[in-house]
């Protein structure tokens, strides 16, 4: 699986998250939605105010009606109060007109107000009209036919014009209302919104860091019931992760396998080649032996990167401590331990006990009996990135060309040194998880070999 | 000097046994480890190599068995997998070295002798009483300096006796750490050796290094060859 880090690393752009995905997706419909409800709403209560608007306008024209007299030459008169105060007053923003027979009449409101001029209505007829670049009112208008007693008739319309302010005001205050509802109902929407998504995808998360333990190595499957749409993902992950886990496994057994049933037949080739030397075959052997312990102990190392557990340092150097102690106890003269609480070697256990084991047997074998070995964590520790590792093993009484041993099969001492691998090996190792290895003469007659594992 | 060893791959087992052999070590050899632990617990070797890959009982029971069994000889790995894993149980279990294969004959030799003289609380390969230096690694001895011309079983008998200097060692210890299992033993042959050894590293008679001390076996006589004889 690939690293969390890879895929910001390797230059490509990361896909929109899911969240960002639902959550833009969500945003833009509801606020397209709550848009189009405020837009409807608000031509809604302006036809609503309008209609109210006529109504009343229909009221005045009955007013008017109601206090009008014709006489028999078809003059048109009001006779006392109009019974609306808007009627009477100049400006008031409500004017009524009569015109037709042989006269016409204006409300006492339409003084020193200039109203357009009407259009008549056939009797029995009404037109209400809304403000236009001609018309700036409301207009109602009524076609009556007054008779007066001789049988006569004389057609009259009566006009009602409002002030589009009547409408306008009730409209702005309705919707200055509407909107800032509609924010709230947007904003509380939204968060609803994010609400779901968090713990909609929230399984997802879950699976998600399941799988980055398992990864670590901090679990061995991925547990619990999981929604039924993730299931057959999960399922399938942890069949993955099974695979992979078995796959490792057979590679580093068959690896062990082949090294195991090579070394013997090497070693009893070798004592048979001790009694009758042959230079040339001698070094073919030391050759296969090389390529055995280092190639095949690095191609098992490289497998075992995923899915490992995180292995605490501390208790397996003590360990190794006591072993060596134990195999060097009459010429080791100290080996301190100093490690990093709580430090943890994000790889496989076998491949960290090669590493000290080998760096720690080198400096008990080198120089004078004093040895230790320092062990920190490799720098900050990044969520999502497993920390790195860095080791120094150190002895007085050198210097030894180090570096050499790193060459193939190198020695420097067939009795001490015994195969010479050992820092062939821990550089094989090392390199196999992006590490490197740095050697240092110290002070005086120190050796310090420093190894660095990086953050993973 | 009886050296115990448990080895399934008879190739290997015969090769490290004719190896030891030829370095003047008595061998017994089995392919089992029950048989290995029936071996150090009947007879007194005085180091064991075993094989972690054994079949059935594996080596690492068999060391934990040893160690069970109060068997306190030296014990020495010999392992296909050069797995610090490996070594680590190894020497968790009770074993005091470990040599992975393939590896030298000379390497091996050089570690059954560290083990041994380690075992008998020698730090330095080089023995010295008085005039009298043994080099238990290069099997030498030397007497005033000039070097003394020992067969095999005479250097055997001296180093047995020199790793264990105060000591009295009786002559059926000194047959049965000399001679393999099988050998065909005689106790007569004993007296003959130390006889020899006297007459090689005392030819003026003076040092008397070989004390007999009667009815119970040899001693080193460190004062004879220190000079206070």
């Amino acid at each position: 699986m690939a690293a969390p880090e890879a895929a910001a690393n390797d230059g490509r752009r990361r896909a929109p998250s899911l969240r960002l995905r639902l959550g833009l997706l969500g945003a833009a419909a509801l606020a397209i939605s709550l848009g189009l409800v405020g837009l409807a709403l608000d031509a809604a209560y302006q036809r609503s105010v309008e209609s109210g608007l006529r109504q009343q306008m229909e009221t005045w024209v009955y007013l008017v009606l109601g206090a009008a007299e014709v006489d028999e030459d078809g003059r048109f008169s009001i006779d006392g109060d109009l019974g609306d105060p808007q009627l009477g007053q100049p400006g008031s923003g409500v004017y009524a007109h009569v015109h037709g027979g042989t006269d016409h009449w204006s409300s006492s409101s339409a003084l020193g107000q200039s109203l357009p001029e009407a259009a008549t209505v056939p009797a029995g007829e009404s037109r209400f009209e809304t403000p236009h670049d001609k018309l700036p009112f409301y207009r109602f208008r009524y076609g009556l036919a007054w008779e007066v007693d001789a049988g006569r008739r004389y057609p009259f319309t009566i006009s009602l014009l409002a002030d589009p302010a009547r409408v306008t005001d009730q409209v702005r205050a309705f919707r200055a209302g509407l909107w800032r509802s509609l924010g709230l109902a947007g904003v509380l929407l939204a968060a609803a919104q994010f609400l779901f998504l968090w713990l909609g995808l929230r399984p997802l998360r879950d699976v998600a860091a399941e799988v980055a333990r398992v990864e670590a190595g901090e679990q061995e499957q991925l547990s619990g019931e999981w929604p039924r749409e993730i299931e057959p993902l999960t399922r399938n992950l942890q069949r993955l992760l099974d695979t992979e886990k078995a796959n490792q496994a057979r590679y580093r057994n068959a690896l062990d396998s082949l090294a195991h049933s090579l070394k013997t037949p090497l070693a009893v080739l070798r004592a048979q080649l001790d009694h009758n030397a042959d230079a040339t075959t001698r070094g073919a052997i030391d050759d296969m032996q090389h390529l055995v312990a280092t190639r095949l102990q690095r191609a098992a190392a490289t497998t075992r990167r995923t899915l490992a557990a995180p292995v605490p340092v501390a208790p397996l150097v003590e360990r190794l401590a006591g072993a060596l102690r134990r195999v060097h106890s009459q010429d080791l003269r100290s080996l301190d331990v100093k490690i990093q609480p709580g430090l943890d070697f994000y790889g496989e256990e076998r491949d960290l006990l090669e590493v000290i084991g080998n760096l720690l047997e080198n400096a008990c074998k080198h120089g004078d009996g004093r040895v230790w070995l320092h062990a920190e964590r490799l720098g900050e520790t990044t969520p999502g990135l497993r920390p790195g590792l860095q080791l120094e093993v150190g002895n007085t009484g050198g210097p030894v060309a180090l570096e050499r041993y790193l060459a193939r099969g190198a020695r420097a001492d067939e009795r001490v040194e015994g195969q010479g691998l050992g820092l062939a090996i821990v550089s094989e190792v090392v390199s196999a998880y992006g590490g490197g290895i740095e050697f240092d003469g110290g002070a005086g007659d120190q050796v310090i070999v420093r190894v660095r594992f990086p953050s993973t | 000097m009886r050296i115990l060893i448990v080895e399934d791959d008879i190739r290997l087992q015969d090769s490290v046994a004719g190896m030891l052999r030829e370095a003047g070590y008595a061998v017994d050899v089995t392919a089992d480890g029950a048989e290995g632990l029936w071996y150090g617990e009947e007879f007194p070797i005085d180091l064991a190599i075993v094989d972690l890959g054994l079949p059935g009982m594996s080596g690492l029971e068999l060391i934990a068995a040893l160690r069970k069994a109060s068997v306190e000889v030296p014990i020495l790995i010999l392992t296909a997998r050069s797995d610090w894993k490996d070594k680590v149980e190894g020497l968790e279990a009770g074993a005091d070295d470990y040599l992975t294969k393939p590896f030298h004959p000379e390497e091996l030799k050089a570690r059954v002798s560290a083990l041994l003289r380690r075992a008998a609380g020698h730090a330095s390969p080089a023995l010295a009483f008085g005039p009298l230096d043994i080099d238990l690694s290069a099997q030498r001895v030397r007497l005033d300096g000039h070097e003394v011309d020992l067969t095999t079983y005479e250097y055997k008998v001296l180093e047995y006796l020199a790793m264990r200097p105060d000591s009295v060692v009786t002559k059926s210890e000194l047959s049965e750490h000399i001679y393999e299992e099988d050998a065909d033993r005689d106790s007569n042959v004993i007296e003959v050796f130390i006889g020899r050894l006297r007459r090689k590293l005392d030819p003026d008679g003076e040092l008397k290094p070989i004390e007999t001390l009667r009815g119970r076996g040899y001693r080193l006589n460190l004062q004879g060859l220190n000079g206070g004889a």
